[in-house]
Parts: structure tokens; sequence; C-alpha cells
């Protein structure tokens, strides 16, 4: 905010929070405080990411059979699948207050499928939206976040089998349901991060895409969608609990089916670890991205 | 825009960036590298110390060689890339033109994109829908506008782009090499409307490779050189220079770098 002009004419600076006047004038001596930036291009930029949420919602099966019906039928297939495996042939039974393991599985798929789609996403807006994002001003976040939202409304969208089903096996649906939105946005943040964190390697590195997979696979593995917590031996228990997305599905749970609240760690894990993977995901790409552009 | 100073202001800004000297595309071979500390990094200059003013109704021609920085410039003025010193003051709407339908969605039809792009540009949703109609018939796509964009022809592709770019009073055009697409008549019809968006006080910038079109279009000229503005003015003696300099073949001029 030091630079004063006169010679050129050139405008005085704004003083800080205020507007530029219209019409709109860019002016790169004017510098935003980082996050406060972010917020403002998310919401100057609101309608963008509305048409994009929805195009990412609606084009993902565009050109297939069933279109947005994949939607639902992707995560019930999973879990059909992961039922006859572990039920039909290994006969697991969950206890955990009595919940049935269907109900157990379908609502860990639709978490973790919603976390690895996102990341997926997130990382690869960046590099599907390279021609544009290095020629147009759009703030590369605004693609970033609408496909973690879109992500998020496939899971909005999942919940519903998934409470039908709670109704049909009988265990009902607890009024902390209307809390859902809460572990939802600490599992956004964290996916937003993490593809960021993917994305600004992606954009040098077009293999980390791959690298990206994997690791989303080891996560998923990591995150007790099938199996109980119980199963798993003591040594290994402070692994899988390192683990976010196991945070925020024990937090997802709580409030779905068994009608709890979450403990304070829970909470603190789930949108601390979002908090943190948002920040550090913003700031590594930021200044990967710099790079990125003057290089393409 | 009139009366508010120059459409574009831009003063003394330099672009820097850091590059591996050897160059890795793959992770792995990153890791091992940075194992063993063979990473070396040399700073370049895209831009140096580079200033000029374009004002409303004026159109500014650029020229140099490959890898003289004139891309990076375009995105300097599109707001895309900050400087890392320097100043640019850019007043009211940029539209950029640069390889027209590189926001275009192949699944997507020719109107959800016209209106998806428009929005990308900064224009409001519903204000592109209620004005596809007229946006189409520019580009004589009304028959075409439900058909996603994967059957286009690429001088479809190319007429959609200009006419959603060109749409809604842009205060400053970015073109780059804009006129090497289309057949003869989009090309005539481009620069029609090229003329009506300059008597409506829009300000051009223009890179081409195309000396006689600099010449011939652009009110003044600059000619950048590695990253350094080397001489700025009337642009038939401007090209007339570039030109000259090229074939007296000076090494400086031969380096064909990034774009």
């Amino acid at each position: 905010m030091s630079v004063r002009e006169s010679a050129l004419g050139m405008p005085e600076l704004p003083s800080e929070g205020q507007l530029p006047p219209e019409p709109q004038v860019y002016d790169s001596a004017v510098r935003i405080p980082p996050l406060v930036g972010e917020l403002r291009n998310m919401w100057e930029y609101r309608r963008l990411i509305r048409l994009l949420v929805t195009r990412d919602v609606l084009l993902r099966y565009k050109r297939s059979l069933l279109g947005v019906w994949w939607t639902l039928l992707n995560p019930l297939l999973t879990t059909a699948v992961l039922w006859l495996v572990f039920s039909g042939l290994f006969h697991f039974r969950i206890g955990g207050g009595g919940v049935p393991f269907v109900v157990y599985l379908l609502s860990g798929v639709i978490v973790v499928l919603c976390f690895q789609q996102a990341v997926e996403a997130v990382a690869t807006s960046i590099v599907l939206n390279y021609a544009v994002l290095t020629k147009v001003y759009v703030p590369p976040e605004v693609f970033s976040v609408s496909a973690g939202l879109a992500a998020a409304v496939n899971l909005g969208l999942g919940t519903i089998p998934l409470v039908l089903l709670q109704l049909a096996m009988g265990v009902g649906i607890p009024w902390t349901v209307v809390l859902l939105p809460l572990p939802v946005v600490a599992l956004l943040a964290f996916t937003i991060g993490a593809g960021l964190a993917v994305a600004s390697i992606a954009v040098r590195f077009p293999d980390m895409l791959d690298f990206n997979r994997v690791i989303l696979v080891i996560i998923g593995y990591m995150t007790p969608t099938f199996y109980p917590l119980s199963i798993v031996p003591r040594g290994f228990r402070h692994v899988i609990e390192a683990n976010p997305v196991f945070h925020d599905l024990v937090f997802f749970r709580g409030l779905v089916y068994e009608g709890v609240l979450p403990s304070w760690q829970t909470c603190v894990w789930a949108f601390g670890s979002g908090f943190v993977a948002l920040a550090a995901g913003l700031w590594l790409f930021a200044r990967s991205w710099r790079t990125a552009v003057v290089m393409m | 825009m009139t009366g508010r100073g120059p459409a574009v202001e831009v003063r003394d800004i330099s672009v820097v960036y850091r590059l591996a000297r050897n160059r890795t595309t793959s992770i792995q071979e990153f890791a091992i590298r940075m194992a063993k500390r063979q990473i070396e990094y040399e700073d370049l200059w895209a831009l140096r110390d580079v200033s000029f003013r374009l004002e409303a109704g004026e159109i500014l021609g650029v020229i140099g060689a490959n890898g003289a920085g004139k891309s990076t410039l375009m995105k300097v003025v599109a707001r895309v890339l900050p400087p890392a010193r320097g100043r640019i003051v850019v007043r009211g709407r940029v539209a950029p033109m640069i390889e027209l339908g590189a926001g275009f969605h192949p699944d997507l039809t020719g109107l959800e994109n016209l209106v998806l792009y428009g929005t990308i540009l900064g224009n409001d949703p519903r204000t592109m829908r209620r004005h596809a109609m007229e946006i189409a018939d520019w580009a004589e796509l009304r028959d075409f506008l439900d058909v996603p964009i994967r059957s286009y022809s690429s001088g479809m592709v190319a007429r959609l782009g200009f006419a959603v770019a060109t749409w809604g009073h842009p205060d400053v055009v970015l073109v780059d090499e804009v006129f090497a697409v289309g057949d003869e008549r989009f090309r005539a019809r481009s620069l029609e409307r090229f003329e009506e968006l300059l008597g409506e006080g829009a300000a051009v910038l223009l890179v081409s490779h195309a000396l006689d079109s600099i010449s011939r279009v652009a009110h003044r000229a600059i000619w950048l050189d590695r990253g350094r503005v080397r001489a700025t003015g009337d642009p038939t003696e401007i090209v007339r220079a570039y030109a000259s300099a090229v074939t007296s073949g000076p090494s400086t001029l031969a380096l064909d770098g990034r774009t």
C-alpha cells in the first residue's frame, strides 16, 4: 500500500476496505489481504459458481443412458457390492448401537465417495480450465470451489436413499439430521484444500493426478466404511485417527442415524483439519499458480 | 469511460519467474534431483521495466520475436498475472480474445456455452440468456444453439467465441492473432465489429506476427525485445525498424523461446 503516484495521473489508492468505484478499475498496486480477497472473489463470482455447480452436477453423466440418476446409483451399487462381499462372504456384523450393517456401509460409502470425487474434481478443475484461467481473469479458486460444491450436492442427494434405507430398516431418523450441513462443510473445506494442494503440484507435474488417485484409494481404505474401528489393532488406531475423513465420517454418522452430537475432539478434528487444509491449499496453490501462468 | 484517464496505464512493470534449469516433467525425477540437490534455478525476466499507455479508442500494436514477452504482457493486462514490480491500472471491462473458444465445453450446447463463457467474462448469466439470440445472430448460429459444441466446425466455434467476447461494450479488448481463424467473410465482419467497438470508445491491444496488419490497423506500436520495450511510436516506422533488424539477423532476435 505504499505506492503513491501522481506523475502519470494514476488514481489515488482507495483507502483500505473501500471498493473501487464504478466502472471497475483494476489497479495492481492495491493489495488485498489473502483471505479477504478469496472471500470477496467467491461473492463476486457467486453467479458463475452457481452456473458451474449446476453444470457439474448435470453434466457429469450428460452423455450417458441414465444421466443424473448415476449420482444416486453409484453409491448404491458400490454399497451393494461391499454388502455382498462383507456381509454375505465374511459375515460382518456391526453392533454400534444395533445399526444394520447396510446402513453403516451406505453412510460410509457416500461420504468417502464424495471426498474422493471432490478432491479429484477440484484438482482437475484447474488443469481442465487451464486455457481459460491463463487468459481470462477469473479467480481459479472459483472453479475449485464449484467442483467441491458439486460433490457436496451429490452427497446431499446421496443422503436421500440413506435416510429412506434407515426408515425401511427401522432405524428411524433422529432430529440431529438437521445438523448434517456441519460435517459436510468441514469435509468440503478439507476437500477443497486437499484438492488445491494436489492442483498446485499438478500444474507443474501432470502425473500428480495419477499419484493422487492412489492416495485417495489409500485414504478410502483408511476410513472405516465397511469395517468397524474396533477390529483395527490398537497399534494402528492412531493411523486411522490421523485421517481427517474418519472424523468427518464419525461426525456424519453420529448425526444421521445415531442421533448423537459429536464429541468436542471430533469437532476440533473435523473443523480444524478443514480449516488448516483450506488455508494450506490456498497458500500452496497461489505460489505455484503464478509460475504456471507465466510459463503457459 | 471517457474523461477518466487512459484505458490502460502501465508503468515500469516487470515480471520475473524462477525456472528450474534442468526442466523435469515427472515427480520422481524432480524428487530424486531435489534429494541430490541437483536443481538449479535461474531467474528469467519475462518483462522488464515496461511502460506504455493505451487511450480509449486507440489500437496499440505489439510486435516482437517469440519469447519477447508479448503473451506475458497480455496476461498482465488481462490481470491474470500480477506484475512483480511496477504498476498497472486498467479502467473498465477487459475482453480477452485469445484462442477463441478456449472456455467452451464440448458436451454443452451452443447456448449453454454462450451463457457460461459470457459469465466467465464477467457478465450476468441472466443478461446473457436474454441477449443470446442477438449474439447468436451475429455469429450466424441461431439454428445451432441447441446443438452440442462438439459438432461445431472450428469456424463456428471461433464465431461464437468472438461474438460472446465482443458483446456488452468491453472497454479494453485484447487480441492475439485472432484474425488467423475463420474465412474471409468472418474476417471482414470481425474487422467491422472492431470499428464499432472503437467507435464506442474501446481500446484495443493487438498482438500479431502479421506485420502488415499491424502497420495497417494500429495507431501506435511497441516493439518488445527480450522483455524490454525496444521502441515505441508510429506503427509503420516501428514495423520497418523491426523488419530490418530481423533480416539483418542479430542473434538477439533469433531466440525462439516460449511464447
